[in-house]
């Protein structure tokens, strides 16, 4: 039951995610409504799925998997975001 | 669970929504980032699932993978798209 409700509390913040990266306006906008809620939504997914079944063998792959998703999805966030920002400065810069 | 799975997918293709009429470049590339989290989410909920601990590997190999793709997207298009 606990995880059940991790789990559906994980998919509102995906889909709440989803919904900011197809409404919203500019990409720094989608940017933040992305990274943001899929941290959220990948850990309460995953916490989810390692409560419901115990402790198994496999809940320690489950926990890397958390913990390398943790790290990298900021990364590649920050990324994307860097990249468009130094792009459209550049541009708008009249420099080329 | 296969509903769980349903919803992901459900999720995916409302993203490759975004990924096909993405204004720029980086809306295509968030898209991409965003979709291939849900799908290392697809697969450790079908590993769970199913009861199969294969699948945790390749969403762990998978994850790394498409972080590495992701930033070296970024990068590529930060520098203009051209090799210096």
């Amino acid at each position: 039951m606990i995880a059940l409700s991790l789990v559906g509390l994980g998919l509102a913040f995906v889909y709440v995610g989803t919904l900011g990266v197809l409404r919203f306006r500019d990409i720094y906008s989608r940017l933040q409504a992305s990274g943001v809620s899929d941290n959220a939504g990948l850990g309460l997914v995953l916490i989810g799925l390692v409560v419901s079944g115990g402790w198994e063998r496999h809940d320690a792959a489950l926990l890397l998997l958390l913990f390398l998703l943790l790290i990298t999805n900021p990364i590649a966030t920050h990324s994307i975001a860097r990249s468009a920002f130094v792009r459209r400065h550049a541009g708008e810069a009249g420099d080329r | 669970m296969p509903v769980v799975e349903g919803l992901l997918c459900g999720s995916i293709l409302l993203l490759l929504l975004r990924l096909w009429r993405g204004p720029t470049a980086w809306d295509r590339l968030l898209a991409y980032n965003s979709a291939s989290n849900r799908a290392v989410l697809v697969l450790a909920v079908a590993s769970i699932a199913l009861d199969e601990p294969v699948f945790l590997d390749v969403a762990i190999t998978y994850a790394a993978l498409s972080f590495l793709g992701v930033v070296v997207l970024s990068r590529f298009l930060e520098r203009e798209g051209g090799f210096r």
